[in-house]
């Protein structure tokens, strides 16, 4: 398949040349929609039509009769949901939203760069079935930004699947519901009515709206900057309506929004060490609207060639499973349910290829590095020469870097990010300690561990840079387990596939994969490896390259995750009887990595405190069935496979403080660093 | 005439009561029908040059000798075509060119003994040697056939069946059985691997009347009766059978028994399965038949079940007892306009729930609603398709869009009183819908038109146009999204393969109390495509997936004959299967019937 070249313009500029952006605002809309229909289907006829269809009719007669309640009565429980959850459609809102929007975006943003020839080429195959936008999730950002660029582009706005933590910001949820939001509960419980009502009303989007529809298919947004599992709810609710034949077909657009600079960065940050995140509430926004005063950088904005549901299943399933009972009866069968995960992880995978990797996340790889492994600080001359360097390697691994003049480039990122990384007085690269200020009502309640506040104000700035390390990291992920085996011992290719095997499938959390595509991607990170001089073919066996400094780069990137897990497997092994709660889990693994951050010559990155770090653990062991799941009121308990621990934890044991880097390491800038403050 | 044997009637004691009925279609069938392509030679579209315009040869239908004068434009626009370039049909092969006969001297004397009239000319062959498919209509116009039948036999009576039956099962030759020639499934095509004789069995010369039953309103037929005929002389006895498939000018009683057959008017008279009260078929076996002519029977599985469908795979069918009716006093059509299809669909099933159908209901859509409009003589487009309405009414004040407006042909029939009556309900209930009343002639054109429109395929193809039908039943909760998702499941497949110009739209042609018959209509331009044919299987082939996929279901009427195998399984189940398949082992061990319809048997 070869790729389109990828070309990106800044929808901004015309809009930073025109007078007013009135006129634009207020302009004629001829929006493409996503499946004509022959009748044009109106908010309030959706929520309709959902309550007269014969499937919550005759749920409210069952009900009606089990609980001994008036049918009127339910019948109108039924209304009030789906009030709550259906989505409305006001021109006006949208229009001033958009003009709004583009004051904003001109001010703090350098440009919202978006691929317009792959925005066209999606628009002309729109029209004839649903069509479905399914963008990474990063940002709040995430929400307003799609329908802006809908709008500017010419596409009908989306309906929008969005938690119900909108719906009760004043004002903000109403703004978000005009423009085409629609609100899912994020509890999941019995309550059959409301999701009987809540799944009707998504097939009714699908099979009679002519609208696009939008989800996040990561269920949340990535506090991490790096994808998420797949969440399988949603999109099995949209899928019904084309396993039941309901529509001809469901073209799902996966799309990637990259940011130079994630607004909610710094909350991100002390979310992953257990700052707990504030209630979504209006307040919260209008504070959140010192943002204006801050620089955001570019954001990239990509489509992909869109999936059609028909050609990814082919003839994967029976096509006549359904025909033999009232089509309202019908509902998807486990055998199509099996199949959805593939797509699923067909989509992430897809936004991910489409990400942009910027400038800054080369400085933030460049800068993690020489902090980690190296005696001195860099100036910026040297920077750029490493980030040049760096981003042809990622180039090599399929990765599209946006940057022009590297310098430019390199001065740029630096004024955006100078919260993060700034210059010293004396010419040299370093991170932004002084910046962070900790909300003491926060503090107080943290997540797990109590961590002290030295380690918070240490740490925030090193998560802080992780974060824009992050988003590569899938392109270096397969390398770099790669470089961490082969930097142990030569091996033969079966050798090497079995350890390669074990790490990436303990990692398949952190880095989301799909298992059928481990073979494959094994092959493709050996040929990228031996390319790039990271591994060499010696006879019959594999060993590490000749470029010892991208292998320290490359194989530093996974370290501090590798860590963690490891002290997971460790604090997992001293529980007594065999059971163990999650909080107590994660407030011992912080505990002991804070305590291992505080010993003197200890090199560990602060970001193995993250907490998703440890979940995404946790999540790996219970599906290995190391460890067994199971959700009590208020807690979630596990239950410890010992012997399967240990031996997670023995087969880590040599990627953990390799003897011979050590002495570098113990020489390193961060040590030095952390004397100093 | 050469190559005929001499016919010896049949001395049964029927002679006296039956009726010699002359047919419509010579047993030369080719004196007045095309021999490459659809109906009477007389009848056809033409493209006349000097004017421009298309024209209906022959006044056998009402639209003969009009002058068409928007089809032209329309055709050229939707389908680019080029009337400056047509792709005429070959003409017929001279007698050397067909493939020689695969039959023994020895065989052929035995053939000859048997007294029944016989012929080895290669045309009668050829004739015989295929229905109306694309795929052979576009074969006679531009290649030929690898097989065709050995030898045509026209016996007369149930007897001789009986006797040619005996004959190919004991000297291991296959009998083709041959109707009326219209099937659309191929079920009358060679399979190309036989390598036995084949005979075409003609029933054409076997179509007495044998008898009326005035008192118990039934008449026993000989199943080479074409409809026309059929209709024709029972007409002159004061009755009627009601039976009136699309094809039935042309189609026999036999082939409507072999293949399910059902006719527009089924509301009032009922489907083959409904009209037929008795039945015999010769099989190599022995003759299936009962001992007795009652209008319902619990004795058992209903073998007339084996034999309706059977599709020439397990005998012939020789005699059929059918019910008739006393000719109605009275005949009216109406239409109703309504602003979009979905509310056309919605009062058809309104209909079907109240059982209230006239003789006749259908439904076209927007697309089939403008293409008959195409074929009125008349001035202008938009007036056209308004004619008979206030077009200002429809459009402004009731707000209908031209573009999505569809129309409901109806059928009445029976007395004056009743139609009143059942009129009267039928636009009540269309009105709660939004249709309006379109007038009677809104939909006489609809019906005349039915007969006619057979007749374009030959047309187009001549300027580089495939055009084909397809029809299905299906369950009323899906019938919406099976002609949307089909519409879409085509559009999509043509555009996929590169073909730029394609219409297909619908029709709902009946109403059931659980469902509905949709008919499809699927036409393109051919010309940057290498085999047409080809290109149309595959398109149709991924229509019909798409149709199961949607809960509808292989074919309504048309049969399943060698092109629908595919689905034949699944559609019946193994064990179906395994069950047909001992069936024809039962009936027919040494494979006869060898036509390959259905399954493949293997025996």
């Amino acid at each position: 398949m070869s790729a389109a070249p990828r070309c990106y313009e800044d929808m901004l500029a015309s809009r930073r040349e025109e007078f007013s952006n009135f006129m634009w605002a207020s302009r004629h809309l001829k929006p493409q929609v996503a499946y004509q229909q022959e009748r044009r289907a109106l908010p309030q006829y959706h929520k309709d039509e959902v309550l007269k269809c014969p499937k919550i009719q005759e749920l409210l007669e069952t009900l009606s009769q089990q609980q001994n309640v008036a049918r009127e009565v339910l019948e109108a429980q039924v209304k009030s949901i789906l009030d709550e959850i259906g989505y409305n459609k006001k021109l006006k809102v949208i229009r001033w939203l958009g003009l709004a929007l583009v004051k904003i975006t001109k001010k703090i943003c350098s440009g919202i760069y978006i691929n317009r020839s792959a925005i066209v080429h999606v628009k002309a195959q729109m029209g004839d079935c649903p069509v479905i936008f399914v963008p990474s999730h990063r940002s709040y950002a995430d929400f307003i930004l799609m329908s802006l660029i809908c709008f500017s582009e010419d596409m009908a706005i989306p309906a929008i699947a969005a938690g119900m933590d909108f719906h009760g910001m004043w004002g903000m949820g109403t703004m978000l519901r005009d423009t085409g939001a629609f609100f899912m509960r994020r509890t999941y419980n019995n309550d059959s009515l409301y999701w009987t009502t809540f799944k009707q009303y998504v097939y009714q989007l699908v099979t009679k709206g002519d609208l696009p529809i939008e989800f996040f298919i990561e269920g949340t947004r990535s506090r991490s900057n790096k994808s998420l599992m797949p969440k399988y709810g949603l999109i099995l609710m949209i899928l019904k309506a084309f396993f039941l034949s309901q529509v001809p077909d469901i073209l799902f657009v996966p799309i990637n929004i990259s940011y130079e600079r994630i607004l909610e960065e710094k909350l991100f940050a002390f979310e992953l060490l257990g700052v707990p995140k504030p209630k979504e509430s209006t307040s919260g926004f209008f504070k959140s609207l010192s943002i204006m005063k801050e620089k955001y950088g570019a954001i990239y904005f990509d489509m992909a060639q869109p999936i059609s549901a028909k050609q990814f299943f082919g003839a994967k399933f029976n096509k006549s499973g359904h025909n033999l009972q009232p089509i309202h009866q019908q509902e998807i069968t486990e055998e199509e349910k099996k199949l959805i995960p593939e797509l699923a992880h067909e989509i992430v995978l897809q936004q991910q290829k489409h990400c942009v990797i910027t400038t800054f996340n080369l400085i933030a790889i460049v800068l993690h590095h020489n902090l980690f492994n190296e005696k001195s600080l860099m100036g910026v001359d040297d920077l750029c020469t490493q980030v040049l360097w760096l981003k042809k390697i990622l180039e090599a691994v399929g990765a599209f870097v946006q940057t022009d003049d590297v310098r430019n480039s390199v001065f740029e990122a630096l004024e955006v990010h100078k919260n993060i990384v700034r210059v010293d007085e004396s010419g040299k690269v370093t991170l932004v300690w002084n910046q962070i200020v900790l909300d003491k009502a926060n503090i107080g309640k943290l997540k797990a561990h109590n961590l002290s506040e030295t380690t918070l104000t240490t740490c925030v700035p090193f998560i802080m840079l992780q974060l824009y390390i992050n988003p590569v990291l899938h392109y270096l992920v397969d390398c770099a387990i790669l470089v961490a085996i082969l930097k142990q011992q030569a091996l033969t290719p079966d050798e090497l596939f079995g350890r390669y095997h074990f790490l990436r499938a303990l990692l398949s959390q952190e880095f989301v994969t799909f298992s059928t595509r481990e073979k494959m991607e094994f092959e493709v990170a050996l040929e990228n490896c031996l390319k790039l001089n990271l591994v060499a073919k010696n006879g019959d066996v594999y060993e590490t390259g000749s470029d010892k400094k991208s292998q320290d780069v490359v194989s530093g990137c996974i370290d501090g995750f590798i860590f963690t897990y490891f002290v997971v497997c460790s604090v997992l092994l001293q529980s007594v009887d065999g059971v163990i709660d999650e909080k107590t889990i994660l407030t011992r693994v912080q505990a002991e990595i804070e305590a291992r951050l505080n010993e003197d010559n200890a090199f560990i990155h602060p970001y193995s405190l993250s907490l998703d770090t440890i979940t995404n653990c946790l999540t790996t062991l219970s599906n290995e069935k190391i460890l067994v799941k199971t959700r009590s009121k208020n807690s979630i308990l596990y239950e410890i496979n010992p012997a399967g621990v240990l031996s997670v934890k023995s087969k880590l044991e040599e990627f953990v403080a390799p003897s011979h880097s050590l002495q570098t390491k113990l020489e390193s800038i961060q040590l030095h660093l952390k004397t100093k403050l | 005439m050469a190559g005929y044997k001499k016919l010896v009637h049949d001395q049964g004691k029927q002679k006296e009561t039956a009726i010699y009925v002359n047919s419509t279609v010579p047993k030369n069938r080719l004196e007045v029908l095309k021999w490459n392509g659809w109906g009477y030679k007389d009848s056809k579209f033409i493209y006349d040059a000097e004017k421009k315009e298309v024209r209906f040869t022959g006044r056998r239908y009402p639209i003969g000798e009009v002058q068409l004068p928007l089809l032209v434009g329309w055709v050229t626009e939707n389908f680019d075509a080029d009337f400056s370039v047509s792709k005429p049909s070959q003409q017929i092969p001279p007698e050397d060119t067909f493939p020689k006969p695969r039959i023994s001297d020895e065989n052929l004397t035995k053939i000859a003994n048997l007294g029944i009239s016989y012929s080895t000319k290669g045309v009668e062959r050829l004739v015989r040697a295929h229905g109306q498919t694309l795929h052979s209509i576009y074969t006679l116009r531009y290649s030929s056939f690898e097989r065709i039948p050995d030898v045509v036999l026209w016996p007369t009576c149930h007897d001789d069946v009986i006797k040619l039956v005996r004959l190919a099962d004991d000297n291991n030759m296959v009998i083709i059985p041959f109707g009326g020639g219209t099937a659309v499934s191929s079920a009358v095509d060679c399979p190309i691997m036989e390598h036995r004789t084949i005979i075409s069995l003609d029933t054409s010369q076997m179509n007495r009347i044998l008898w009326v039953d005035r008192e118990n309103l039934v008449a026993c037929c000989e199943s080479g009766i074409i409809g026309q005929d059929l209709e024709r002389e029972l007409r002159k006895l004061g009755f009627t059978s009601g039976h009136e498939p699309d094809s039935y000018e042309f189609s026999s009683l036999g082939g409507w028994v072999a293949t399910r057959a059902s006719g527009m008017k089924k509301n009032t008279y009922g489907n083959i399965e409904d009209l037929l009260v008795h039945v015999k078929m010769v099989t190599p076996k022995g003759v299936l038949e009962k001992n007795c002519q009652v209008p319902r029977l619990s004795s058992g599985p209903d073998f007339n079940h084996v034999v309706m469908g059977s599709e020439g795979s397990l005998g012939v069918i020789t005699e059929v007892v059918i019910k008739i009716r006393p000719l109605p006093a009275c005949q009216k059509f109406g239409s109703i306009v309504f602003p979009d299809f979905e509310s056309g669909l919605r009062c058809m099933r309104e209909v079907a729930k109240q059982r209230c159908q006239p003789s006749s209901i259908r439904l076209m859509d927007n697309g089939q609603f403008a293409l008959g409009m195409l074929l009125k003589p008349g001035s202008s487009y938009f007036g056209l398709i308004l004619d008979g309405l206030k077009k200002f009414y429809v459009t402004k004040i009731r707000g209908f869009d031209v573009k999505k407006m569809c129309v409901m042909t109806l059928l009445f029939e029976g007395d004056e009183a009743d139609i009143k009556v059942q009129e009267k309900k039928i636009y009540a209930i269309g009105a709660t819908f939004g249709g309006m009343p379109a007038g009677q002639t809104n939909g006489e054109r609809g019906y005349m038109l039915t007969f006619v429109i057979a007749y374009i395929r030959d047309l187009a193809l001549e300027y580089e146009i495939v055009a084909e039908s397809f029809e299905t039943s299906v369950p009323w909760d899906r019938a919406l999204v099976l002609c949307n998702n089909v519409k879409q499941c085509v559009a999509h497949e043509c555009k996929s393969l590169g073909i730029d110009y394609f219409m297909i739209n619908c029709r709902v042609t009946q109403t059931y109390d659980a469902g509905c018959v949709i008919y499809f209509y699927l036409a393109f331009n051919y010309r940057d495509v290498e085999d047409p044919v080809e290109v149309h299987h595959l398109i149709e082939s991924k229509a019909r997936d798409e149709i199961v996929a949607c809960g509808g279901s292989i074919s309504h009427h048309h049969g399943v004959g060698k092109i629908r195998k595919k689905w034949y399984p699944d559609t019946v189940s193994r064990v179906g299967v395994d069950l047909f398949l001992a069936t024809k082992k039962e009936l027919d061990p040494n494979n006869v019937f060898g036509v390959g319809n259905l399954v493949q048997a293997k025996l």
